[in-house]
């Protein structure tokens, strides 16, 4: 599920982050590979006969495991981008609380969050604020 | 500073390595044929430089075979358009006659063939040329082959009237790839020969001499 704006701005990042160059190598190995076969094969009747079936048959691999292959990105992504801002979103709600004053106290945090040490600083500044 | 000796050195290749047109083969040492790569598509076709009357030539002989050789060559055909070469058949392959229109693939052996291949960044979009000698199909015919759409055969030389004779041939590439593909063609990277009689399953042989690419016309 996505839960914010910001989540469906890194989701979406995240999701062309990986597709974009993933998409480029591919290409560009294909076409790489595809015509230094070409080149070494040579005759051009040659060529029809033994590379352009195979060059079909990749094409149809890739008609099929591409949305497949998108679909996986794309929750993989999504579950990176929960992992990413889950505890920027649970910050969040925590200074909402302390603000509307149904909470008091430092924010606790697990010890290997990454926000811990901003955390920390924040925690500084509500003792400096006082009660 | 990194860019300019990139220039430089690619400059320099380009002039070291650059191939000067009009590129000229005579096969009149026995090491001419070193410079060609053999591709081989069924069974190996014998190309060896031979001694005749009038000095040597490339000879072709075919059994049931099909390979070629190879020559990688840049030229713009807008610029140098004319390619030339002399050819004798001396046995054209025995081809069944045809009995539909699937069998056309089963015709697909010449005696002699010369191809001129323009490559594209991507490999099944590189056209070719193909200027064949054929025992029946007449003279001017322009036939896409059975293999590919991109490669067209044009039948140059037809019929056994010229069977055992040097023949020689000049062709203007540009204007051949318009009649061919119905637009201008892009730089050409490449020549080859064949002859071939993988299909009819029988022999050919045939002879091949001063082949002449990239150069304009009356040059």
């Amino acid at each position: 599920m996505i839960g914010s704006p910001a989540q469906t701005r890194l989701l979406v990042l995240i999701f062309f982050a990986a597709v974009v160059p993933a998409g480029i190598v591919t290409l560009c190995l294909y076409y790489l590979i595809f015509n230094m076969m070409a080149w070494q094969i040579g005759i051009p009747e040659a060529v029809a006969y033994n590379l352009i079936p195979v060059a079909r048959k990749v094409n149809l691999i890739i008609a099929v495991a591409l949305p497949i292959s998108l679909v996986i990105i794309w929750l993989l992504a999504l579950e990176l981008s929960h992992k990413l801002l889950g505890p920027i979103v649970r910050l969040e709600k925590d200074l909402d609380e302390r603000i509307s004053s149904k909470k008091s106290g430092p924010i606790k945090l697990r010890e290997k969050d990454v926000l811990r040490p901003i955390v920390d600083k924040i925690n500084q500044l509500l003792y400096k604020a006082g009660p | 500073m990194l860019s300019i000796v990139a220039v430089c050195a690619i400059f320099s290749y380009t002039l070291v390595f650059a191939k000067r047109l009009p590129k000229q083969f005579s096969f009149k040492e026995e090491k001419a044929l070193s410079e060609w790569e053999e591709k081989i598509f069924k069974g190996r076709v014998l190309y060896v430089v031979e001694d005749g009357k009038l000095g040597r030539y490339l000879s072709a002989y075919s059994k049931e075979s099909a390979s070629g050789i190879f020559y990688k060559i840049k030229f713009d055909p807008k610029k140098e358009p004319m390619v030339s070469w002399k050819w004798k058949v001396v046995k054209f392959p025995e081809k069944k006659s045809m009995r539909s229109e699937s069998d056309w693939i089963e015709k697909d052996d010449y005696a002699a063939r010369f191809y001129v291949i323009f490559p594209r960044l991507a490999f099944n979009l590189t056209k070719s040329l193909e200027y064949v000698w054929d025992e029946d199909i007449p003279e001017g015919t322009v036939m896409t082959s059975p293999y590919f759409k991109n490669i067209k055969i044009i039948v140059i030389e037809s019929g056994k009237k010229n069977l055992g004779k040097w023949v020689s041939e000049e062709r203007n590439v540009y204007e051949d790839y318009k009649l061919a593909f119905g637009r201008n063609p892009g730089e050409a990277g490449a020549i080859a020969i064949m002859t071939d009689t993988d299909n009819s399953l029988s022999t050919a042989e045939a002879h091949y001499d001063e082949v002449k690419v990239g150069y304009k016309d009356g040059e």
